[in-house]
């Protein structure tokens, strides 16, 4: 189960979305992304998206303004 | 399938980065807070008292869109890029509560004889509406956000809405000295409809609630076929 992870640090809105969704591709079945953000939209709008894909998703906030969404693809 | 329960998820390396302890801020949300309702009572008693209510709810408008992350900026860019219509339709609801609550404030003055509030708001519909529409709708998308959104952005301490803020005022004084060529030349010869003078009130309210409906319905069918389809994969 491979662990990828993704930097979309100081990246405005649809970014980090657009980012994870070509990511996702790339992943086989049980392996986890990690999604490196600081943007409050793509807190809402990844973590969203994956589960309406129906992956399993964790958010970690690791500091003031910068979260970890954790993604396993389904 | 749309829901899934929310499991943890499994990690192969466990997490070892220890979090760095977080400053509490709530000394200065208290000092900020306090320096507000001082602004408004202020304001209440030098200006008057609309401007003191102006400033408590542009607090709490910014309040409200900041805790529920809502954003007009991404309610008409999302399905274009990533078919999520969440936040379309949440603005489509809000459009057809302030139809049901602005008719209420209208009819009232109407009906009790008063004059009607807001008849300068009801704008001729012409091609400066497009071109408007258009050069904000590129704007916000690239600056990240619409006026609202960017407000509350350089209040979460976003950098790069504080440089969309001055653009957005150098923008709007711009579109103030162009106005006069804009009225002249495109607005002045176009219709100016206020729906209840053609519908009636009753009618307009029900025809307005009906497209926003129409709309919700088509924002959740477009939802299911962008997003759905990759399910099937």
């Amino acid at each position: 189960m491979a662990e990828y992870e993704l930097d979309c640090m100081g990246e405005a809105c649809p970014l980090p979305l657009m980012k994870a969704e070509k990511k996702i591709k790339d992943l086989a079945s049980g392996d986890v992304l990690i999604v490196h953000i600081d943007h409050s939209c793509a807190m809402k709008n990844v973590p969203e998206w994956a589960r309406s894909q129906g992956h399993n998703v964790e958010v970690d906030e690791v500091d003031d303004g910068e979260w970890d969404v954790i993604i396993e693809k389904a | 399938m749309a829901e899934t329960a929310n499991a943890p998820v499994r990690r192969s390396i466990p997490r070892t980065t220890t979090r760095k302890k977080k400053k509490s801020q709530l000394p200065i949300a208290m000092i900020v807070l306090l320096l507000m309702i001082a602004a408004g009572i202020l304001l209440s008693a030098f200006k008057d008292s609309s401007t003191g209510m102006f400033l408590m709810f542009g607090g709490v408008f910014g309040f409200i869109l900041q805790k529920s992350r809502f954003c007009f900026t991404a309610s008409l860019r999302d399905p274009c890029i990533t078919g999520s219509t969440s936040l379309t339709k949440a603005v489509l609801v809000a459009f057809a509560l302030t139809t049901i609550g602005f008719t209420a404030i209208k009819y009232n003055a109407f009906a009790s004889g008063q004059a009607i509030p807001g008849m300068s708001y009801v704008q001729p519909i012409s091609l400066a509406t497009v071109a408007g529409g258009v050069m904000f709708g590129v704007g916000m998308v690239i600056a990240g956000g619409c006026a609202s959104g960017t407000l509350m952005r350089v209040g979460e301490g976003f950098h790069m809405q504080v440089l969309a803020l001055v653009f957005f005022v150098i923008g709007s004084l711009w579109g103030a000295k162009d106005m006069g060529w804009w009225n002249l030349n495109v607005i002045a010869d176009s219709p100016r409809v206020f729906l209840p003078d053609v519908f009636g009130w009753l009618g307009a309210v029900v025809i307005q609630l009906l497209i926003i409906g129409c709309l919700y319905v088509a924002a959740d069918l477009w939802e299911r076929k962008k997003l759905g389809i990759k399910d099937e994969e």
